[in-house]
């Protein structure tokens, strides 16, 4: 037991480490400016391309499970009639654990045939919209239902009705943790490759509207990662998408925590 | 201190008069057959030991007891004469004539000045207006000096005892005629009790001020009337030194002289 416990730890803190560091010597050495801000050119070049991909996508994406999400857990938390609301929360909670690569086919489904637009942003975008919608609507359910009960009916005994009570008292108080849940949306989401592959399609040049294909970071590890590395600098590329993917996940997952500290902050005087 | 004129004719008419109250959940009965009248610029209090149905008496006078799921009410409460159960009457408007306090201070997430001007920005007052009347309304509490007009630090910095005077700001500000006091003073400490009863004693000039209170003494200081509840049915009301000195009934005279409680 004495040495038991501290070294699973170690097991688990191992690959994240040693993934830092493995990812960390591939792509620093030829890591520049120039990776950031060129287009992906032959079998070389830079990043430039998929950033602009990747935030689009996310974008979009974000965009549309904000809205979505927020608009269904404030209608399940202060709306829905209970039975409704306790079988509306086990189907989100189905939902977040449907295999990525399931819902990127069901995009290509439905929004590369069924629709007939073919490869789009616009299809990689709501796909992955859809593949972050449950996290919201879970975080956003869970704060508006945290918000103390009293304060409800101090609104309404105020002569609010309902709908001003969502807005002027429960949304204030629930938004921080909402915050929280659409930044864990997006860091989970602009980590996935699944929801895109079949949806995006790729493009070497930045995106140029809603219904043209676009590249993104994780579609450069996916395609490049296994080319032969004496050809051109794929591979290179690959290993710098991952890298920076990386610090842009870290650094959303920081913005997660800085909203979640300000969230108890705000609310440790109401619970009194 | 006025004879107790429990519905008597010749009396002045009541501000509220309850007739035939009951209140139902789901599986048992918390008010049964309660009929009363409460009268302007006077303190009633409602008395009784826990569970009796006081909370639920005062939140179905200003139609706060429906906003619980399950819950069904027979009976009559006018408020100047007109039945606030009628169908075609909006629940929002009977709560901004009859405001309402609540056992624990619930200020909300929000400036002290935009917690005093909640109902007034609801009702879409001129910002002159609720300039004034928030002003005034922090003066009526008491709290206007006591914070130096500092009105945008967040309500939920103030103390227990402020909060509960803020709130009280709260459902002052958009005027109305009857305050229902829910156990005002159950959160907090001598002092700030003290400062609340005081305000309460301030506030009969103007309204009619309905309270709950588990506190006999408080009943006694503060009130002009009490009415004692047991097990949900209204076992005495009157004038309130005679219902602790002289109570007609047995069971007031138990309760009031500690025998249970």
């Amino acid at each position: 037991m004495r040495w038991g416990l501290p070294l699973a730890l170690l097991v688990v803190l191992f690959p994240l480490f040693d993934m830092i560091y493995w990812i960390a010597v591939r792509a620093l050495p030829t890591f520049t400016w120039a990776t950031l801000t060129t287009d992906q050119v032959g079998l070389g070049g830079g990043l430039y391309a998929m950033i602009v991909g990747s935030f689009t996508l996310l974008g979009l994406a974000t965009g549309f499970a904000a809205a979505v999400g927020i608009a269904a857990g404030m209608y399940t938390a202060e709306y829905a009639p209970p039975s409704i609301a306790r079988w509306a929360r086990v189907a989100g909670n189905l939902l977040a654990g449907i295999p990525a690569i399931v819902l990127g086919y069901f995009g290509y489904y439905a929004l590369v045939l069924y629709t007939h637009w073919g490869y789009t942003t616009l299809a990689g975008g709501l796909t992955l919209g859809v593949f972050m919608v449950p996290f919201v609507y879970r975080t956003a359910d869970l704060a508006f239902a945290n918000v103390p009960s009293e304060q409800r009916e101090a609104a309404l005994a105020m002569g609010a009705r309902p709908g001003q009570y969502l807005v002027r008292v429960a949304l204030p108080i629930a938004l921080p943790a909402i915050l929280s849940g659409v930044f864990l949306a997006m860091a989970i989401g602009l980590g996935e490759t699944a929801p895109l592959i079949y949806t995006a399609g790729w493009s070497s040049t930045p995106v140029a509207g809603l219904f043209q294909p676009t590249s993104f970071l994780t579609g450069a590890i996916w395609n490049f990662y296994d080319y032969p590395s004496t050809e051109g600098s794929f591979q290179a590329l690959a290993f710098q998408a991952a890298f920076l993917l990386l610090i842009l996940v870290i650094g959303l997952n920081v913005v997660v925590q800085v909203v979640a500290e300000r969230y108890r902050r705000r609310t440790r005087g109401m619970m009194a | 201190m006025t004879p107790a004129h429990v519905g008597s004719p010749d009396g002045p008419e009541p501000i509220l008069s309850v007739r035939h109250l009951s209140v139902h959940a789901p599986n048992r009965r918390i008010l049964d057959d309660v009929s009363l009248d409460f009268y302007d610029r006077e303190v009633a209090a409602i008395i009784g030991p826990s569970g009796c149905g006081k909370t639920t008496l005062v939140r179905s006078l200003n139609r706060m007891t429906e906003v619980a799921p399950g819950i069904r009410i027979e009976g009559s409460v006018r408020y100047r004469g007109e039945e606030i159960y009628d169908p075609r009457v909006n629940p929002v408007l009977v709560r901004q004539r009859i405001g309402m306090v609540f056992q624990r201070p619930v200020p909300f997430p929000l400036s002290i000045y935009e917690n005093v001007a909640f109902g007034l920005r609801l009702q879409g007052v001129e910002e002159e207006e609720v300039d004034r009347t928030v002003r005034r309304s922090l003066e009526q509490a008491g709290l206007w000096k006591e914070l130096d007009g500092d009105v945008e630090r967040s309500g939920l910095t103030l103390s227990g005892g402020q909060q509960q005077r803020l709130c009280i700001a709260r459902a002052l500000a958009v005027k109305p005629r009857v305050l229902l006091l829910d156990e005002p003073a159950a959160s907090l400490d001598p002092t700030a009790t003290q400062r609340i009863e005081e305000l309460i004693f301030d506030l009969r000039k103007e309204y009619a001020v309905i309270i709950v209170t588990h506190n006999m003494q408080q009943a006694a200081r503060i009130a002009n009337r009490t009415a004692f509840l047991y097990q949900g049915r209204l076992i005495e009301y009157s004038d309130t030194h005679q219902l602790f000195e002289n109570p007609r009934e047995k069971l007031t005279e138990s309760y009031v002289t500690g025998r249970f409680g």
